[in-house]
């Protein structure tokens, strides 16, 4: 009888949209225990290592998927993890304030660049993809003014209880991770929840029943302000530092953890595939990592520099993304129709 | 269409015009940016500055060319900076200062763009990934093999002769004492920029290229091999982007990794500005160069005006969501 119910659990798994990107992410996670032993792998130190060192691409990740359910993205969003990074760090160290008064106002700033996302992609209906590129010239503007040079510290007490583990197994950081998705799973069971779907899937037939698509994509872009701020917070416990000019790359990564997940453009996909994705990504890089370990120690004389692990893991990704196509092959067409969508305007784009 | 264009506003006027003949508009607009730079800095016209400017019109449109194929074609090439950036490294290295390995350089560059163009053009025709993504993450490889092969570290020169004939100036004439302004890029252009208007607007491989970006399934249902025109050009836009990276390390002297990696993005823009439609199957190449002079202008204006790094980034995303809101708004859902 048990058996009838896994099959049928399993069954039910197939036919989500996270499936490819579960299958992708427990490859991954098997290989991850056979490098490294299984022993190893569990540790407490490496499990929280794990979460504590990647909570940014997760949490960024997660930040994305809202914008491609309701059919936006926003490939500036790894910029902006830097610019909640400079305003908490500076409004802590310049006005000589508690740390939690700089968050609060990093958490107000990522909401106000989101705004302007909005505004360019929703509001003057811009081809996401080239008007949020743009804005990554005016973050990093803005990031650099605010901020010249990388300094600042955060306080010791800050990021030693980032780092740290609840009853020495849990990890602090993962609560975050726990946090957001259980807000978005309560979003999900409120009318927003279809709303981003239907707007997402086809905005003209949202509006036709009464649903206002730019409103309901600004509510979107909001949740993504807040979760890319939470990002940008674990991003600065992480590294307990300021600098204006990283995490650019996140945007791109994020985007690809997504597309990995599963996640289509427009009213397909869930937060699940997002965090498989990112997984993904996750696991791979540290299992490139342990795999170039063990030749270290297996050949001897063997030397490459980290310049060819990033070379792999980056072939990986390439490797992943075509992976998904073939896994879901349903997905592909909304997928494909979604991307011209986000370049070229949708068959919206008024011609001459 | 009279009483039409009377009820427009001006912004919808300006719109029109813009989309009727978006060259002449870029071409209007440089000379503006042109103009109001030099007032704000007279000493800001000179010949340096006017050579410099045609220098890098010019190599913006060498890279401008693939990207205008591809997107006339209907897709995307983000893999234009990447290449460039590699072509000019492999220059660098392999060249070492040394004169007379020129054509050595030529076919390895050629090799290498053919090579990424290929595999861009068989991942968006075998496996129907999006060309944004797939040329997104080939772009990513092709950088981090840069890095692999160079340990990180510039290294080689381009040869003496090779950057002379790139950067040296012509038309002056010694006897008068008037000293040369015209870079000797010009001379690459001449060879190249025929090449691409025969290849977009006289051959066969162009006509089929307008067709298959208007409407693929018409294109096939018309007998075009539509795989292989879409193959075909994304390779000619490796090849262009490739050959872009070689005179771009020829400018710069000496390469290091991602040194190009902006002109993914200027390129596309540039593109854009010149009228070419993402949808496919509108633009030309004249646009592009027009689009290139743009942005290059643009960017010259800013250097004159002294303005700090990170003024002149929020103006360059400022600007480029202007351009993009004259070019490229999509239809309002409520009609």
């Amino acid at each position: 009888m048990s058996k009838i119910g896994i099959q049928r659990a399993f069954a039910r798994l197939r036919r989500t949209p996270a499936f490819a990107g579960f299958t992708l992410f427990m490859a991954v996670l098997i290989l991850n225990i056979i490098v490294q032993g299984p022993k190893a792998f569990f540790s407490a130190r490496n499990i929280n290592t794990l979460f504590s060192k990647n909570m940014p691409l997760l949490l960024t990740t997660m930040a994305m998927a809202p914008l491609l359910i309701s059919g936006v993205l926003d490939i500036s969003i790894g910029i902006q993890l830097a610019l909640v990074n400079v305003v908490s760090i500076m409004v802590m160290q310049e006005w000589g304030v508690s740390l939690w008064v700089g968050f609060a106002l990093a958490i107000a700033a990522s909401l106000a660049v989101s705004a302007l996302g909005w505004l360019t992609v929703s509001v003057l209906r811009l081809p996401a993809m080239l008007a949020t590129y743009s804005l990554i010239y005016i973050v990093r503007g803005i990031n650099v003014l605010i901020m010249s040079n990388p300094q600042g510290k955060v306080p010791d007490a800050f990021y030693k209880t980032y780092d740290s583990l609840i009853f020495g197994v849990i990890p602090v950081s993962a609560l975050l991770l726990v946090f957001v998705f259980l807000g978005w799973t309560f979003l999900m069971r409120t009318k927003l929840g279809r709303n981003l779907y239907a707007v997402g899937g086809n905005p003209r037939n949202a509006f036709a029943a009464g649903i206002n698509p730019v409103w309901v994509q600004f509510q979107a872009w909001m949740i993504k302000g807040f979760i890319t701020a939470l990002a940008g917070i674990s991003l600065t416990l992480m590294t307990a530092s300021g600098n204006p000019l990283q995490a650019e790359a996140y945007g791109m990564r994020s985007l690809s953890a997504c597309i990995i997940g599963g996640l289509g453009f427009g009213g397909w996909g869930s937060m699940s595939c997002a965090v498989f994705g990112a997984g993904f990504l996750v696991l791979i890089q540290s299992a490139v990592y342990y795999v170039f370990d063990l030749l270290y120690r297996l050949i001897p004389g063997f030397t490459v520099t980290s310049y060819w692990q990033n070379l792999v893991s980056d072939i990986i990704i390439f490797l992943g993304l075509l992976m998904t196509i073939v896994t879901a092959k349903g997905q592909r067409e909304a997928l494909k129709q979604g991307f011209v969508k986000q370049f070229k305007g949708g068959e919206n784009l008024v011609k001459s | 269409m009279s009483s039409h264009e009377s009820t427009m506003t001006a912004s919808q006027r300006l719109q029109l015009f813009v989309r009727s003949s978006p060259a002449r508009m870029a071409v209007i607009i440089s000379a503006l940016l042109f103009v109001i730079t030099v007032a704000i800095n007279p000493r800001s016209f000179n010949m340096n500055a006017f050579s410099s400017i045609l220098l890098l019109t010019l190599l913006l449109s060498f890279a401008s060319a693939g990207q205008t194929m591809v997107l006339i074609g209907g897709g995307l090439d983000f893999t234009v900076g990447a290449v460039m950036s590699s072509a000019a490294i492999l220059t660098t290295y392999v060249m070492n200062g040394q004169d007379g390995k020129f054509m050595l350089v030529f076919v390895l560059a050629m090799a290498m763009g053919a090579a990424v163009g290929l595999l861009n053009g068989f991942c968006a025709v075998k496996i129907e990934l999006p060309p944004m993504i797939v040329t997104m993450a080939i772009s990513n490889v092709v950088t981090r093999m840069q890095y692999v092969l160079t340990q990180g570290k510039p290294g080689g020169f381009a040869a003496p002769s090779f950057v002379r004939s790139v950067i040296g100036k012509l038309g002056g004439i010694e006897s008068l004492g008037i000293k040369g302004f015209i870079p000797s890029l010009t001379l690459y252009a001449l060879v190249l920029f025929p090449l691409v208007f025969f290849l977009l607007n006289r051959s066969r491989f162009g006509k089929q290229l307008y067709l298959m970006g208007n409407n693929p399934t018409a294109a096939q249902l018309a007998g075009i091999k539509v795989n292989k025109i879409r193959v075909l050009m994304y390779v000619f836009s490796g090849l262009l982007s490739a050959f872009a990276g070689m005179v771009g390390a020829a400018y710069m002297g000496t390469a290091r990794c991602q040194i190009f990696d902006e002109y993914a993005f200027s390129s596309l823009v540039a593109v854009i500005v010149g009228g070419t439609a993402f949808s496919g199957g509108i633009g030309n190449y004249a646009g592009s160069i027009a689009g290139a002079l743009l942005m290059v202008v643009l960017s010259n204006g800013l250097t004159v005006l002294a303005l700090s790094q990170p003024i002149r980034n929020i103006v360059q995303g400022v600007v480029m969501v202007l351009l993009l809101v004259m070019y490229n708004r999509a239809r309002a859902v409520r009609l």
